[in-house]
């Protein structure tokens, strides 16, 4: 163990997304007080399908100080400005979870409880056309949001949809610049400390033994470190959450402005992503392999493809669920040697700069120490059942009884945790608060509502307003975001405009 | 689509004999149109010190909003004044003086806090007392006072104040505002509480024979909490953490001119504490009665330190006390009350009270008065005395576990762990921890991103900044003239 003063010796096991960013962003925040090491193997293939991110990734390149031009041309990268569902409340059904707030509060009402009233008395119908970056999804248009807080083109954020395949390499390019040391090579042995129950060191194919305070564990669903040697318990989630595969296939961008903004369409057995990147779409189905075969879903992704495709189908297998502890003796596992969610929220390489940022914030100043270590799996239990909860409910908030999937989905019992947060809107509108962790009032909004849940009861202090009048200040609301929007660029434009084209020819 | 089932609360009934009754009763009315809010005025109870006490924290500002009361004309009627903070003496015996104040203490260098910076400079030995850092701090040492600046550049823009409310005439104030709401306003004295078959209460009968009925009834009453306790709700115990239980508080004209902050000194078995007003002040003693069996405590109030998890129960809502008894240090009674109401508005359930519901407003409470708990037991359970019995008693004590993941965190490496509805932000709790002599022990990684030289050279100019902004600003007593000469807002 580094004496007072001297560098930790960080070892990250894994050159996937999920480890690039770890050493980056630990060499960014922590290069004077440690060494980072990253050891991967070219022989070993990244699962790197994650391509759609949320608006905090925003935040990790502004903080390596990456140029955000620069990053996108160089990932292929798009604006996203929310996710679109279709077919999950019903077939027919589709509504965008945006990045953004619905309309603003009135003395204190949240306005979606105006908004309910005005469904009562049958004056409106829709709350997302209170939303701009749902208004501007749909023009396909982009620009970025106001830094004015008082405007209301400030209620919005945006975030990439990438090749994650680049983004690794992209860091590493730029970590490897800053003193990251990079060993290739696989680990054919962990050696462990026998007093204390430590990782001392990996041993590679070649012969070479690799030392270090601290090992961060990217490699993958393999979780070397934290499963494989450490023996963490797996807790199972896959009775909320069967999805168990994927099948994923990109076809080449059809003609048109790209959307700035994923979809996810529901299937019989499961739910299929689309992702438009500058330079092809991304597609994949995401299904429970009790409900449908693999040829099937194979079959059924091809036959949705909207263009040829560009590449075989690649199928990918997984388990819902997590490490019970992510931070065990000196191994943190980051990304899927922690734990999976299916990307239905884009929540994967989120919950990579989670833990990374965690790890920074609790980095060891000397010898681990346990409360540090519960500090840490204390914030990511948090996290993990706050996102596990929001992707049940995509699953169960549905009507749909068109195959064994979805009625499994719709009848299971879900955790306490959500059936009294489904409650409690149910009565009223309310959304339990929350401000650490992801997916706030808004989000839980969207899905509820988009989803066929629309609360019985609502605030009562918007029963004594005028109803006339709220209708009107409401459709005024309506008219001015329209009218902003249309004056916006389209979303090609703004990736020519801003930089982020990669050779001009999106 | 069917309009609103028919769910909404059509009448509450608010019991109580001051400053909490009162708010909540004019703050329901404004806010709930067509809610018929009535007022028993009943006898003050003296242990309902969130009645009480004068200080506030900087939360009052938008209580006061959403009352309708402004703070100019408070202030020129004489009712407020303004509270930057606290001085803490003798707490710990030995140490310096320091100050809690509510403002950012420098500035951070990129990703590095600056409480992570100061620390490296204290283990350099070339840092000043933390509170030197800060214009807040500054400002409350010296005895002055200026409105934050609205100017994000300004060096005074980074900084929230209270208010001290001198609560006779702050009681008129709200009896005003009750009125202009429309709150039914009675004297009256409560005689029994009638229960529902389902354990709700139906009626209210009065000392008088007069019997009282309400969809929700609104227990204000101090910690004897008759209302809560006719409903079933159990108390919880906090004394181990928080020992004071008794406390004498008076008022006494003072010729000195106010200051915009309050003092605290540690004693040998509590502690006592001197908040000003206009012309008089308001001074206070607390102390345990475990350790201190006689000596002076003739008038002494009884406090039993604890709360109610569901303060909420069927259709019982109970504020201030009531709710939640906490000794004064810090001044977080009247705050509590003040989020609890604006929380019940936010929430206010069916007129069934499903717990649905009511679980949302219990969890959010709970999870906001554990942390001020936290904070005030920081300051008995750490507090760095060593002298009598009390203190020494005290530091036996195991630290409840969101107090001590706290105090390791910033032991660990200065860092103050995340809770939902934290009352006392990271600035507040630094400057105890520090003030209370429980700085970093080890330095923070992150710092070596930031040159130790050049931090240092930072931290110097920064600081002759703060006291070069002393002389810029006026001497309370010449703040509070100007104010009072000011023209009152004209009424639109």
């Amino acid at each position: 163990m580094a004496a007072a003063g001297e560098k930790q010796k960080v070892v990250v096991l894994g050159g996937g997304t999920a480890g690039w960013m770890a050493a980056s962003a630990l060499v960014a925040r922590l290069g004077d007080s440690c060494s980072v090491h990253l050891v991967e193997s070219e022989e070993i293939g990244i699962v790197g399908v994650g391509e759609a991110t949320l608006p905090h990734l925003r935040f990790f390149v502004e903080s390596l100080g990456l140029d955000e031009a620069d990053f996108m041309r160089a990932t292929n990268a798009t604006y996203k400005l929310g996710i679109e569902f279709r077919d999950f409340g019903r077939i027919g059904d589709s509504y965008l979870h945006p990045f953004g707030s619905f309309g603003s509060d009135l003395d204190g009402i949240h306005f979606h409880h105006l908004w309910r009233r005005m469904v009562a008395e049958g004056r409106d119908q829709d709350l997302f056309r209170y939303s701009i970056a749902n208004v501007m999804a749909w023009r396909r248009k982009f620009q970025p949001p106001s830094t004015d807080p008082s405007s209301f083109l400030s209620t919005y954020n945006y975030a990439y949809q990438f090749d994650a395949t680049r983004f690794g390499p992209y860091l590493r390019a730029w970590a490897t610049g800053r003193g990251v040391e990079r060993t290739e090579g696989k680990v054919v042995d962990v050696e462990l400390d026998g007093e204390s129950g430590n990782v001392r060191s990996l041993l590679l194919d070649g012969g070479k033994r690799i030392e270090a305070d601290l090992f961060v564990d990217c490699s993958g669903f393999r979780s070397l470190l934290l499963g494989q040697t450490l023996g963490e318990e797996w807790e199972d989630w896959s009775h909320w959450l069967p999805c168990d595969r994927a099948v994923a296939v990109p076809c080449a961008s059809p003609p048109g402005v790209i959307e700035p903004y994923t979809t996810a369409a529901a299937m019989p057995g499961g739910w299929r992503w689309r992702i438009p990147l500058q330079h092809r779409v991304g597609n994949g189905y995401v299904y429970s392999s009790s409900h449908i075969s693999d040829q099937a879903a194979q079959d059924a992704i091809v036959a949705a493809l909207e263009s040829e495709p560009l590449a075989e189908p690649r199928t990918l297998r997984f388990q819902a669920g997590r490490r019970r502890r992510s931070w065990v003796k000196n191994v943190i596992a980051v990304g899927l040697a922690s734990g999976f969610l299916e990307p239905l929220e884009s929540t994967s390489i989120y919950l990579v700069q989670g833990a990374v940022t965690q790890l920074i914030e609790l980095f060891p100043t000397g010898p681990v120490d346990e409360a540090d270590v519960d500090e840490f799996n204390r914030r990511t239990d948090v996290e993990y059942d706050r996102i596990r909860d929001f992707l049940i409910l995509h699953y169960h908030a549905t009507q749909r009884d068109d195959s064994s999937f979805w009625n499994h989905v719709r009848t299971m019992d879900v955790p306490d945790s959500l059936r009294e947060k489904m409650d409690l809107w149910r009565r009223a509108g309310r959304v339990s608060k929350y401000t650490q962790g992801l997916f706030f009032e808004p989000s839980w909004i969207a899905v509820y509502l988009g989803q066929g849940i629309v609360p019985d009861g609502w605030d009562q202090r918007a029963d004594p307003l005028d109803g006339a009048g709220l209708a009107a200040a409401m459709e005024r609301l309506h008219g001015s975001i329209e009218e902003a929007v249309r004056g916006m660029p389209d979303h090609d434009s703004f990736l020519r405009r801003s930089g982020a084209a990669a050779g001009g020819t999106a | 689509m069917a309009g609103q089932p028919d769910r909404a609360i059509r009448s509450i009934l608010v019991l109580g004999g001051g400053i909490v009754a009162l708010s909540a009763a004019a703050v329901f009315a404004r806010a709930l149109r067509g809610v018929r809010v009535e007022l028993v005025e009943t006898a003050p109870d003296p242990a309902a010190l969130a009645d009480r006490l004068a200080g506030t924290l900087p939360t009052v500002h938008r209580f006061h909003s959403a009352l309708g009361l402004d703070e100019a004309d408070l202030v020129r009627r004489g009712i407020a004044t303004h509270r930057l903070g606290s001085r803490f003496d003798h707490w710990p015996a030995s140490g310096e003086p320091w100050y809690h104040v509510f403002g950012d203490h420098g500035l951070p260098v990129g990703a590095v806090a600056f409480v992570d910076l100061w620390n490296r400079a204290r283990e350099e030995k070339r840092a000043l007392p933390y509170r030197r850092y800060s214009a807040a701090a500054a400002m409350a040492a010296a005895g002055r006072f200026v409105h934050p600046s609205g100017d994000s550049q300004s060096r005074l823009s980074s900084f929230v104040y209270g208010l001290f409310l001198e609560t006779d005439g702050y009681r008129d104030r709200l009896r005003a505002a009750a009125d202009a709401a429309g709150v039914v306003r009675r004297p009256g004295r409560l005689g029994s509480v009638d229960l529902r078959a389902d354990g709700g209460v139906a009626s209210l009968s009065l000392a008088g024979g007069e019997t009282l009925e309400a969809d929700l009834f609104v227990d204000a009453s101090g910690p004897s909490a008759p209302l809560l306790s006719a409903v079933g709700a159990a108390f919880e115990d906090w004394s181990a953490w928080l020992p004071c239980d008794r406390v004498v508080l008076e008022r006494r004209p003072t010729p000195d001119d106010p200051l915009p902050l309050e003092r605290i000194a540690g004693e040998e078995n509590g502690w006592r504490w001197s908040a000003p007003l206009r012309g008089r002040s308001e001074e206070g003693r607390v102390f345990s009665s475990t350790f201190e069996k006689a000596g002076g405590a003739g008038d002494a109030t009884r406090i039993r330190p604890g709360r109610y998890p569901e303060s909420w129960t069927r259709n019982v809502l109970a504020l201030g006390d009531a709710a939640a008894a906490l000794d004064p240090l810090h001044a977080s009674g009247l705050h509590l009350a003040h989020s609890a109401i604006l929380r019940a508005v936010e929430l206010l359930p069916g007129r069934d009270c499903n717990p649905v519901e009511l679980a949302e407003y219990n969890r959010r409470t709970a999870e906001e008065t554990i942390r001020v708990r936290d904070f005030l037991a920081l300051h008995y359970l750490r507090s760095g005395r060593r002298d009598g019995a009390f203190w020494p008693a005290l530091a036996e004590r195991p630290l409840p576990d969101s107090l001590a993941l706290t105090v390791q965190q910033f032991e660990a490496r200065g860092r103050i762990p995340f809770f939902e509805e934290e009352t006392f932000d990271k600035e507040s709790w630094a400057q105890a921890l520090i003030g209370l002599g429980l700085p970093p022990r080890r330095l923070n990684p992150l710092v070596r991103a930031v040159d130790s030289h050049k931090a240092a050279a930072g931290m110097e100019r920064l600081a002759a900044e703060i006291d070069a902004l002393r002389g810029r600003m006026p001497p309370y007593r010449d703040y509070l003239a100007r104010m009072a000469a000011l023209a009152p807002r004209s009424k639109s």
